[in-house]
C-alpha cells in the first residue's frame, strides 16, 4: 500500500496540529499543561461519532440497498471508529487524573462512551464470526444503526446528567467558550483529525476491497 | 498553576501511539491478504 496524496497531506495536517497545539498554543491559567490534552481528546471524539454515524448512514442504505461496497464502508469505518474511540478513553482519564484526582468514574458520559466502544468492537467480532456473507452484513448492519443511537444520548449527557465532564466549548447553540488562539489550534485539530480518518478509512476500504478479491471463495470473511 | 506536564506527554505519547500501531496493524493485513491474490504466485 503505497502512500496517496491523501495520507501524506493527512500526516502533513496531524504534525501541524502537534506542533502548534505544544509549542504556539497557551497554557490555560487553571489546568496548566493537562489542558493540552483537549487538542487530541475532543477531535478524537468527533471523529469517533462522525465514523460511527457513516456506519449507521451506510448500515442502513445497505439494508436497502443490497450493495457490499456499503457494508464495505460501513465494516471500515466502524474499524477506524474503534480506534479513535480507544485514543479518547485512554486521554480522557489520562486528562483526569490531573484534573479530578482519578482516572475513572462512573459519570453518564465516560460509561456510555465505553458502551458505545464495546458496542463497535462486539460489531467487529460479530463480523468475524459470522460465515456467511449476506446474514453478515445483515447482522452487522442492524447492530451499527443500533450501536449509533447512543450518539446523541453521549453528546448530551452532560445537559441531561449531573456529571463531572465539561460541557461541549464547541458544539453548542452558543459561541465557542475559548480565548482565540486556542480555538484556533483546536479548530486545526479538527480538521487535521478528521482528514487522518479520511486517510484511514479509504485505506482500511482499500484493505476490504484487496483482501475480497483474494478469497473469492468465501467472500468477503472478515480478516 | 498545576505542574502536570507528566499527564500531558503520556496522553500525547498513547494517542501517537495507538494511530501508529493502527497504520503498522493495517499495513501488515495489506501485505498480508496482497500476498494471497490470485495470480500472485505465478
Amino acid at each position: 500500500m503505497k502512500p496517496t496524496p491523501l495520507t501524506i497531506a493527512a500526516l502533513i495536517a496531524v504534525v501541524v496540529a502537534y506542533i502548534r497545539a505544544i509549542f504556539f498554543t497557551p497554557l490555560e491559567a487553571i489546568q496548566g499543561p493537562a489542558q493540552k490534552i483537549l487538542y487530541i481528546h475532543a477531535p478524537a471524539a468527533w471523529v469517533a461519532f462522525m465514523a460511527f454515524g457513516l456506519v449507521a448512514i451506510t448500515s442502513a442504505l445497505y439494508l436497502w440497498l443490497r450493495e457490499d461496497r456499503l457494508d464495505r464502508i460501513a465494516e471500515s469505518s466502524a474499524e477506524v471508529g474503534v480506534v479513535f474511540t480507544t485514543v479518547v478513553l485512554t486521554t480522557g482519564p489520562i486528562w483526569g487524573k490531573p484534573i479530578w484526582g482519578a482516572y475513572w468514574t462512573w459519570d453518564a458520559r465516560l460509561t456510555l462512551t465505553l458502551f458505545l466502544w464495546f458496542i463497535y468492537v462486539a460489531y467487529l467480532v460479530m463480523r468475524g464470526a459470522v460465515d456467511d456473507h449476506a446474514m453478515r452484513a445483515r447482522y452487522s448492519a442492524v447492530l451499527g444503526i443500533l450501536g449509533a443511537l447512543l450518539i446523541p444520548f453521549i453528546h448530551l449527557s452532560v445537559y441531561l446528567f449531573r456529571t463531572l465532564h465539561p460541557k461541549p466549548i464547541l458544539i453548542k447553540p452558543s459561541a465557542p467558550s475559548m480565548p482565540g488562539e486556542m480555538l484556533t489550534t483546536l479548530l486545526l485539530a479538527f480538521a487535521a483529525f478528521t482528514l487522518l480518518y479520511v486517510a484511514l478509512l479509504r485505506a482500511r476500504y482499500r484493505y476490504a476491497v484487496t483482501r475480497d478479491g483474494a478469497n473469492p471463495a468465501e467472500e468477503h470473511r472478515a480478516a | 498553576m498545576p505542574h502536570n506536564e507528566s499527564y500531558y506527554y503520556a496522553a500525547y505519547a498513547v494517542a501517537t501511539g495507538i494511530y501508529v500501531a493502527y497504520a503498522v496493524l493495517l499495513l501488515v493485513r495489506w501485505n498480508r491478504v496482497k500476498a494471497r491474490l490470485p495470480g500472485k504466485d505465478e
